[in-house]
């Protein structure tokens, strides 16, 4: 590759990079201008970015794109000068040509730079829009809020900080190396405590010095991960108002929160699994226009979308006034899976959760968006890989809210270690809520046990039989009580180690999705010692307990 | 290094370098672009519920990286360990990405040139690994060393039915009695 094609690329990136942006706008401000189509300042920004496009496409010799660009422009034009309001349909024909504009864009850097006969077509309608409202006046009246749906944004983002573009893959490493220093310095400290001399404690007085450093630099690292969960949350603006669309239903998305920031990583990894969420909202939660009306409702259903911090977790919430969940059929759907046994005094966050098997609906049709049963299994397997939580609260009549709770980053966790035999385990402090001896006369060699807390019977799990670890158990076992959601068990072991902070690595795609196996991490000695996945293994063992009594 | 980037199962057209080794008795050959180092043998942790070929991972300077045991994914008794032991790191394509997986010997014998007329295609049946395993057969003076495929030993469709299995692996019955209390409690909890 010579340095000019090396100059191309970059030119390329950089342009891909900045029209998807771009085009996120303008995706924004479309679905904006339907409910408050005045804002002329959001018509310029969005004007600019059609301009931009098309001037870079020329300058990199892609003239069909540039000339599709055009006519966008000049159809946004006629907004801008106020001779034409934008109307329902001229929003989705716009809506559309963005898409058109994305996949070009992705088409002319891969090397085909002609139009497609769909995107001809849709090129011509444009222009002749353009061109038949370019002469008549504007007819005030008609505006888009009348059809489709409807969505409120406080406020667009200003992005005029000064930043720099980074690869994640490049922070990784950076992460990754300063989990390395840790393990580092934590041996490189042990040796010099070990040496007792004067000398040696003066070695240790500096040590500490540059450790307190290194934890400085670590919590910047960590901080130039972290980024605003706002860009995510307006994706599903778009999503919204084309599903309610498409399904005769109004739906307004509130966003709140915009600026509360997490991990790079986690923020990828919630994309999905909320999709998927803000997808069942609109289809099972939210009623017909009719319908709600009937109910005394605003006819346009509200779905908010919140994220706030809580201690070393972000909490993210999606809730509608939809028509909330049916208890008695989910109840009875339950049943038929056999996920429930006879007793109706199941509770509500109890009965809510089994939505989150495989294979759950309660839709009478499948539509193109939901009810075939697939789809929030995935959603607490994304979570559950996240390491976090999610709650369901449901009113019949009255809406759901559905609330999910993450760790702020993936690659550093408080651990709690402990040993069976020779190997050592992480469990997640998250999740433990005490240890204790196992007593004497509750202790048996099976998989599963019962020990008491305080009068109270919890099973506890032996890790040994579980992960058919070699070697006899040893005279005294120990519990590490963990929580679940509400539910507490016990995880026996040989020893308790203590807390540690410590560095996730991942194991790898060979070794991903191990049932009860979280990832690893690099021990004080250099070992490699596997963090153990608490909600994995516990619902491992009730499976296969539920399966042993079937 | 002559022709470094051989397509799959092509049997080599010029002299290129290859990495021999020890297990289980048995000379096997691996092509040197394959491997990137080769270090000494250092304490394994054992993954719960991965196929029995899975020897374990160790850390590679920071680095999680999974151990193989060809021997036991060839059919025979786990290697032993000795001071001879060693693993040998190397970068196979998975889905179409690198991945650096360690291969256990019991010893690494040399580096040798050879030349695609050294190189004996492999008979059909004789030898202890299935031939698809095998880019030929290198002859060793009087003895001949099986070439390996390595991406293809350690593929991914063999890396999948890995998991596939290990999902199989997690229905293990429970059979206490405790089991029903845990079935209780997981109707509560789930």
């Amino acid at each position: 590759m010579d340095l000019a094609d090396f100059d191309r690329d970059a030119v390329l990136a950089s342009f891909v990079v900045e029209s998807e942006e771009g085009l996120d706008l303008m995706e924004q401000v479309l679905v904006q201008m339907e409910s408050s189509p005045s804002d002329p300042e959001l018509l310029h920004s969005i004007f600019r970015v059609a301009h931009t496009i098309k001037g870079n496409a020329t300058s990199l010799g892609f003239n069909d794109l540039a000339g599709f660009a055009h006519v966008v422009e000049d159809l946004l034009d006629v907004f801008r000068e106020q001779q034409a309001l934008p109307t329902a349909d001229l929003i989705s024909l716009l809506l559309e040509a963005v898409d058109e504009l994305r996949s070009m864009i992705a088409g002319a850097t891969a090397g085909a730079r002609e139009l497609t006969p769909a995107q001809q077509e849709l090129k011509k309608e444009i222009a002749l829009e353009a061109e038949k409202r370019s002469k008549t006046a504007v007819v005030a009246g008609e505006v888009a809020a009348s059809s489709g749906a409807a969505v409120k944004v406080d406020g667009l983002p200003n992005a005029n900080h000064r930043t720099l573009r980074a690869d994640v893959e490049k922070l990784d490493h950076m992460l990754n190396l300063t989990g390395e220093i840790v393990i580092a310095q934590g041996r490189l400290r042990r040796m010099i405590e070990k040496l007792g001399t004067e000398q040696g404690s003066a070695i240790l007085e500096m040590h500490r010095e540059a450790e307190r450093l290194y934890m400085d630099l670590q919590s910047e690292v960590m901080s130039i991960r972290m980024v605003p969960i706002g860009p995510l949350f307006r994706q599903f603006i778009r999503s919204v108002r084309d599903m309610a669309k498409s399904h005769g239903k109004l739906a307004r998305l509130e966003v709140i929160g915009e600026d509360v920031e997490v991990d790079t990583t986690v923020l990828e990894q919630l994309k999905d699994p909320l999709l998927h969420l803000v997808r069942n909202a609109v289809d099972h939660g939210l009623e017909k226009p009719v319908v709600r009306k009937s109910q005394g409702k605003n006819p346009s259903g509200l779905i908010r979308l919140s994220a706030a911090h809580s201690g070393g977790n972000i909490i993210v919430t999606l809730q509608d006034d939809g028509a909330g969940f049916d208890r008695a059929r989910i109840l009875e759907k339950a049943r038929r899976l056999g996920l429930v046994s006879g007793k109706d005094d199941i509770r509500d966050e109890e009965l809510f959760g089994l939505v989150f098997h495989a294979g759950f609906t309660t839709a009478e049709s499948v539509t193109d968006l939901s009810g075939r049963g697939v789809g929030l299994d995935v959603v607490r397997r994304n979570i559950d890989g996240l390491r976090g939580t999610v709650d369901i609260a449901s009113t019949q009549g009255k809406g759901t809210t559905i609330t999910i709770r993450l760790p702020l980053t993936l690659a550093i966790i408080e651990g709690f270690s402990v040993k069976v035999g020779n190997e050592t385990f992480v469990v997640p402090l998250e999740h433990v809520t005490e240890c204790m001896e196992l007593p004497e006369e509750q202790r048996n060699s099976e998989e599963t046990g019962i020990f008491s807390v305080r009068g109270n019977a919890i099973p506890y799990v032996r890790l040994r039989r579980m992960f058919s670890l070699t070697g006899a158990a040893p005279k005294r076992e120990n519990i590490v009580v963990v929580k679940m959601n509400e539910f507490h068990a016990g995880i026996a072991v040989d020893e308790l180690l203590g807390g540690m902070q410590t560095v996730v690595k991942p194991l790898g795609k060979a070794l991903r999705g191990i049932p009860g196996i979280a990832g690893s991490t690099v021990l004080g000695d250099g070992r490699v010692g596997l963090i153990i996945d608490v909600p994995s293994l516990l619902r491992g063992v009730m499976q296969a307990s539920l399966q042993a009594q079937a | 290094m002559g022709a470094s980037n051989q397509g799959k199962n092509q049997l080599p057209r010029s002299t290129e370098q290859y990495l021999t080794f020890l297990t289980a008795g048995e000379e096997y050959a691996i092509s040197i672009v394959k491997v990137s180092e080769i270090v000494e043998y250092e304490a394994v942790t054992v993954v719960p519920n991965t196929p029995i070929w899975i020897r374990g991972v160790t850390n590679l300077r920071g680095k999680v990286v999974p151990v193989v045991d060809l021997a036991v994914k060839f059919g025979l008794p786990a290697s032993g360990i000795s001071k001879f032991s060693c693993i040998i790191i190397t970068e196979i394509m998975f889905q179409g990405e690198m991945m650096t997986m360690g291969v256990l010997a019991d010893s690494v014998s040399q580096v040798m040139d050879l030349s695609a007329d050294e190189i004996e295609p492999t008979p059909p049946f004789g030898t202890r690994v299935k031939t698809e395993y095998l880019l030929g057969m290198g002859a060793l003076g009087k003895k001949f060393c099986l070439i390996l495929d390595i991406d293809r030993v350690l593929s991914a469709d063999e890396l999948l039915a890995m998991t596939e299995s290990v999902t199989d692996d997690a229905a293990i019955g429970c059979r206490s009695k405790a089991a029903s209390a845990f079935a209780r409690h997981a109707e509560a909890g789930a």
